[in-house]
């Protein structure tokens, strides 16, 4: 239930409950922690429109369905591929446990009409040659890294803590991370990653959140890639949350059905 | 057939806008497939431009699928067929599918070990998209579902063989005789009644830690057992001709796969164990040059992603139960293959290779190939078909190596 996957998809569909927390004394782990427990509701789904643009201003539209269920132990999610054609009918399915276990991954190609286990080892992975690698749209632990507070901000009028964030493992793909999370709502608004050589290399952008349903909802992002010059759109629509999606979604009879 | 392509295409077009109206979902591709040998004669190995349709609706109880195929080969030859086009209906938790249509079972990739229902398109080789590779089959499939769990039963009326290559084909394989036969094919397909369909069923279970499946199957063969009739010269008591007639036989079958994650790894396993299947034999006590064996055919994998790059292997083993000399095939025969793939410039350039290995022979089929995005939806490829060895599965295609290129449009 907890575990809120922050970037992902509907992932970026943020929750709150109208909680308060003092802004006297907060530490960067603390801001943190509290933006990894906002509760979300039990399911979420909707439609995700992804446009990568090159530094030639090329684009490339890829669309998908996607249908999230949180749940004690583990949250299931399930994309179904609709655009372009080349990749129409093609599924992804992916368990996260909440003990801290690897994923389980399976993806369906209808052209091979077999839905496969695959590895969940390839988080570095760009998803869908978007700019968003696959850790970057999961659930990161703020265990994983060290948090320090660097100072509040105001950005276009919202009040932002700004935390500095430094992975423990040193093998991990960024040196550091920078959030700005707005005060007194636990929302991740933009946040900045750097390489192993400490320059910016990545910068992601909360353009558009409404609450629907009783829960903010973050509708629009972009993740711009500095060293690449590419940049990709991320809008959503047709959100809905907790209209209870059953468990029979999340299986390989669905998968192969694309629905 | 070209009444048959032009009256296709009218009734497209005639029921194109019913079919939006009725949100029907048309998708499909044009393709343009141009092989060159690389031998001395430089002959085009295939010509091929290819409009693939596919006609789909799903609701909540009901759906169909139709996809109608047309191949245009360079001496203006026109092939329209029928990929699948079945009915599914939904009752509770069952799913019905009802006409012609592919199943896929296993685990196994680029191999047919417990994919018993589906026969094969072989007339060129396994070169073919494996999509179309299967044939299709008309059968009635029902699935019990109970949340992970799957219980699937198949019954297929008609049985349909292996396509196989014509003699004059590239693709032939090749076959030794101690002199040209004359061929009877008067058992060569069966006749439309109970007695000749089909049985399969399947379990399957996909979970947390495994997923696996367990399969079993009463059913024809797929390949034919060419079964020699000698005609002897009564004065000289020397054969004086030969009757070749290709047959086939009822075989049951039992297997399974699994495939389970070890911490990165994906650990992938398919056993079959065949129930008297029928070998070619070159023993004179025999009277038709075949035999009956038992046989098992196996396979263990591994799949790992490094650093962006897909890795994959497999060890296949078939094995004749109560070998006798004389078998044409080998008592163990061993394969192994092996992929790697990588993208670059976010899915725009795909890199693979892809290769065929057999133990027993030193030989080998070889695939490296290139895949560009030129635009969403649209992909160029090149690559090229290696053979090495001199016999075995793969060595006996040493003089087919092959460059191709295919444009390709999906919409």
């Amino acid at each position: 239930m907890k575990r809120l996957n922050l970037v992902f998809v509907m992932a970026l569909v943020v929750a709150i409950t109208g909680m308060k927390y003092s802004a006297s004394n907060i530490g960067g782990a603390e801001i943190m922690q509290k933006v990894y427990d906002l509760p979300t509701g039990d399911d979420t789904q909707g439609e995700l429109t992804m446009t990568l643009v090159n530094k030639q201003g090329e684009q490339r539209v890829r669309k998908l369905k996607q249908y999230i269920k949180s749940g004690e132990e583990v949250d299931k999610k399930i994309m179904f591929f609709m655009a372009p054609a080349d990749v129409k009918g093609t599924s992804f399915m992916s368990w996260s446990y909440s003990d801290g276990r690897d994923d389980d991954q399976w993806i369906y190609l209808p052209a091979l009409k077999r839905t496969k286990r695959i590895s969940s080892d390839g988080k570095g992975d760009y998803f869908m040659g978007s700019d968003f690698t696959y850790d970057d749209l999961g659930d990161r632990h703020p265990s994983e890294d060290n948090h320090k507070l660097l100072r509040e901000e105001t950005i276009n009028g919202v009040k932002c803590y700004v935390v500095e964030s430094t992975p423990k493992d040193e093998d991990y793909m960024y040196s550091k991370t920078i959030t700005w999370v707005i005060k007194d709502v636990y929302i991740g608004l933009k946040r900045d990653f750097y390489d192993e050589d400490g320059k910016l290399m990545k910068s992601l952008q909360i353009n558009k959140y409404e609450k629907i349903q009783g829960f903010w909802t973050i509708l629009e992002t972009e993740m711009k890639n500095h060293s690449k010059n590419h940049k990709t759109k991320m809008s959503f629509s047709n959100v809905a949350i907790n209209k209870g999606i059953p468990d029979s979604k999340f299986t390989e009879r669905s998968m192969t059905l694309g629905k | 057939m070209k009444f048959k392509i032009v009256l296709m295409v009218s009734l497209l077009l005639f029921f194109r806008n019913t079919m939006a109206q009725d949100n029907v979902e048309i998708n499909g591709f044009v393709r343009n497939y141009t092989g060159v040998l690389l031998n001395s004669s430089s002959e085009f190995s295939i010509l091929q431009n290819t409009l693939n349709l596919t006609f789909a609706k799903q609701t909540d109880k009901v759906g169909f699928k139709v996809n109608p195929y047309l191949f245009h080969y360079s001496d203006s030859q026109l092939e329209l067929g029928l990929r699948e086009a079945y009915l599914d209906f939904y009752i509770k938790d069952f799913a019905f599918r009802v006409g012609k249509q592919q199943i896929i079972w296993g685990k196994a990739e680029g191999v047919f070990i417990t994919d018993i229902v589906s026969p094969k398109d072989l007339r060129e080789f396994l070169l073919p998209d494996f999509e179309e590779i299967r044939v299709g089959v008309t059968s009635v499939k029902v699935n019990y579902i109970k949340g992970n769990h799957s219980f699937e039963a198949v019954w297929s009326p008609v049985f349909t063989p292996t396509q196989m290559p014509k003699s004059d084909s590239y693709w032939a394989p090749e076959m030794s005789f101690p002199m040209m036969p004359t061929w009877d094919y008067s058992t060569s397909s069966k006749d439309l009644n109970l007695e000749n369909s089909e049985a399969f069923l399947r379990y399957s279970f996909m979970g947390s830690k495994f997923d696996f499946e367990l399969v079993g199957g009463h059913f024809f063969y797929d390949d034919p057992a060419i079964h020699l009739i000698k005609i002897m010269d009564t004065a000289t008591m020397q054969m004086s001709g030969l009757v070749a007639r290709p047959d086939y036989q009822r075989v049951t079958m039992a297997g399974g796969s699994f495939s389970v994650p070890i911490g990165g790894l994906i650990f992938r396993g398919e056993g079959a164990y065949y129930d008297g299947r029928y070998f070619q034999i070159n023993n004179l006590m025999t009277s038709d040059a075949t035999i009956e064996k038992d046989y098992v055919h196996y396979m263990a994998g591994l799949d790992y992603t490094w650093k962006g790059i897909k890795l994959s292997t497999q060890f296949i083993q078939e094995y004749i139960i109560d070998y006798e000399d004389g078998i044409n095939n080998d008592e163990f025969e061993n394969t192994m293959t092996f992929l790697i793939k990588k993208d670059f410039f976010r899915e725009k350039l795909w890199v693979e290779l892809f290769a065929y290995v057999g133990l027993n022979n030193e030989d080998a089929l070889i695939r490296p190939r290139l895949t560009y995005a030129f635009a969403d939806g649209f992909e160029l490829m090149t690559g090229f078909n290696f053979f090495t060895g001199e016999e075995g599965r793969f060595g006996q295609y040493d003089d087919n190596d092959m460059v191709y290129v295919k444009a390709k449009y999906s919409f």
